[in-house]
């Protein structure tokens, strides 16, 4: 069986967000795989060892992408496809470049991080089955194969449940579904023989962006700082909250 | 012209649905055209009743086949109701299922996707809205034209009042075979009986200071007695405490109340990134150089184990 897990790079959350000209600029962040796309990484090596078959890595963004992609090969994906697209594109002008590549590689399963770190999105996964015409499981958190069905946990919106799907099918990551592994230093230097086959999105399609960022800029609320210390009296203090959210803030 | 899913629990319409209406009642004042709404489901001529009070027009798909969410059987509907409606702007509550089917119909109208935004308006002939990114950390402003799929962040806009009395059309959609697909088995978890979390008013989360499962209960009485909901930090949902559905933070929900309670939570960058923009952030943790304490507004810096009884305590007089 072939397994796909779909990757993005993204700034590592410990780094500090800078705009320059109302726009995010990346220049000093620390860039890393998307922690929700490496849960996808892990899936497939994981099936791949269990089932046979191929463990193959698509990754959609600008050059720089190779480094997140170089992780998820030493992780022991087996190759990787990289798309370079400079900025932001959004997940709907996305898909059919996606698919493109996806149709061609004839995956049984693919994986999608359940969200995007960096633009927030929650899409992709959603809008890549809709353009291949296959079905979609989100927010998983366990997978059992059998007779070319996946059986599947995931999340609703509140609580979880049991599906069973058709392959080849799409489905998005949820935190629980695996432990990522570190990759050890032979899988690190055997990644670096392994294969990423570089396509341009402009060559497969992509066409103008249906969403155009205007703005970008940080704005931090402003906090009261008001804290009390409970010392030896936390019954004082616990009645104190109390009374400021009740009549200070008016909250409960 | 706009056309608004409806969400409901089998009786009532979600909060979340009347902030849609508000975003579409909006929209229409620059670009007149009728609101329609979609309610899906089986048995739900109440639903549709509610929402023909707010709506000019109710297209209601009362069928077995909706009774179990699945996204491609959601996305068949939208797209029918849409032509139905002649529809150019669709607009949803961002829950996470709605954000997931949402974006798949977005693909299948070819309409634009703007997600989970905090608000909307005309400028010319597009869509121009705000989000979030980068873990909660950014403001940005996204334009794009119609047509267009738009989704609402619980939280952020006033609930419609009901206007008027729509009209009630019934919709029959057929499922294909792609909609057969994905067979829903049994519930792994069943759905808490509290208001969800992503639409709560108040959150009380419980992290690492609680020190095991057995202590959460005082975040559930907390909650209940606020008429809130419970949520959880990594470290809780990691340690097999409370399940993922709980969990706020960057792998997590990301929810906006109005008051966040932060039990035993330091606060790390990607637990922010699901709770900072809360209107008040209230931590009760001993650590005061604790991140979280950096982002809040009121809290107790002491031992949760002595804070948490008098407190519970002092709400219940409160409501007495």
């Amino acid at each position: 069986m072939k397994f796909m897990a779909l990757i993005r790079q993204i700034p590592d959350a410990q780094s500090q967000i800078k705009i320059s000209g109302g726009k995010v600029d990346l220049s000093g962040n620390t860039l890393i795989i998307d922690q929700m796309d490496e849960y996808g990484v892990e899936e497939i090596i994981r099936l791949k060892e269990a089932q046979g078959g191929e463990a193959v890595v698509v990754a959609f963004g600008p050059e720089r992408t190779q480094e997140a992609v170089r992780h998820a090969l030493s992780m022991g994906a087996d190759r990787a496809i990289l798309i370079t697209a400079e900025g932001y594109v959004d997940p709907v002008s996305q898909a059919p470049v996606l698919a493109k590549v996806i149709a061609e590689e004839a995956p049984d399963l693919v994986f999608a991080g359940g969200q995007e770190a960096d633009w927030d999105s929650q899409a992709l996964g959603a809008v890549v089955a809709e353009a291949l015409g296959w079905p979609l499981v989100s927010w998983a958190s366990e997978i059992e194969l059998e007779n070319g069905k996946a059986k599947v946990r995931h999340d609703l919106d509140s609580g979880s449940e049991y599906v069973r799907v058709t392959l080849p099918a799409v489905i998005t990551t949820q935190q629980g579904l695996n432990e990522p592994r570190y990759p050890t230093l032979p899988n690190i230097m055997k990644a670096k023989k392994k294969e990423i086959k570089k396509l341009a999105a402009s060559d497969l399609g992509l066409t103008e962006n249906k969403v155009q960022i205007s703005e970008q800029a940080i704005q931090e609320k402003a906090r009261l700082g008001k804290f009390i210390t409970a010392g030896d009296d936390p019954a004082a203090a616990a009645r104190k909250l109390v009374e400021l959210l009740h009549e200070e803030a008016k909250v409960i | 012209m706009y056309l608004v899913y409806v969400d409901h629990d089998g009786n009532k319409i979600r909060s979340g649905t009347l902030e849609v209406i508000t975003r579409a009642r909006q929209l229409q004042l620059a670009k007149p055209g009728p609101i329609s709404g979609l309610v899906l489901g089986q048995n739900v001529s109440a639903v549709a009743e509610e929402a023909a009070g707010y709506l000019d027009r109710v297209y209601v798909v009362d069928s077995a086949d909706f009774v179990n969410y699945v996204a491609e059987a959601w996305v068949a509907a939208a797209k029918a109701a849409w032509e139905a409606s002649g529809a150019q702007v669709f607009l949803a509550p961002a829950s996470r299922t709605g954000r997931t089917w949402t974006a798949r119909l977005a693909a299948r109208l070819g309409a634009a996707l703007l997600e989970d935004t905090l608000n909307s308006a005309f400028e010319g002939d597009r869509v121009k809205a705000q989000k979030y990114s980068y873990l909660n950390r950014v403001t940005e402003t996204q334009l794009a034209a119609l047509p267009l799929v738009l989704t609402v962040k619980p939280n952020t806009t006033p609930l419609a009042e009901p206007a008027g009395e729509g009209e009630i059309i019934p919709l029959s959609v057929t499922l294909g075979d792609l909609e057969r697909r994905v067979e829903v088995l049994e519930k792994a978890q069943e759905e808490a009986k509290r208001v969800p979390l992503t639409e709560a008013k108040v959150v009380v989360s419980g992290g690492r200071g609680l020190g095991g499962p057995e202590n959460f209960h005082w975040v559930e009485e907390l909650a209940d007695l606020l008429g809130g909901a419970v949520g959880a930090s990594r470290v809780a949902v990691d340690s097999g405490w409370r399940p993922h559905d709980e969990q706020v933070g960057q792998t997590g929900k990301t929810v906006q109340p109005d008051v966040y309670i932060a039990v035993g939570i330091s606060g790390a960058v990607q637990h922010q990134a699901g709770m900072n923009k809360s209107k008040l952030i209230v931590p009760i943790n001993k650590d005061p150089e604790a991140p979280i304490f950096k982002i809040a507004d009121y809290g107790i810096i002491g031992d949760i184990n002595q804070v948490l009884p008098p407190l519970i305590e002092e709400v219940k007089k409160l409501k007495d």
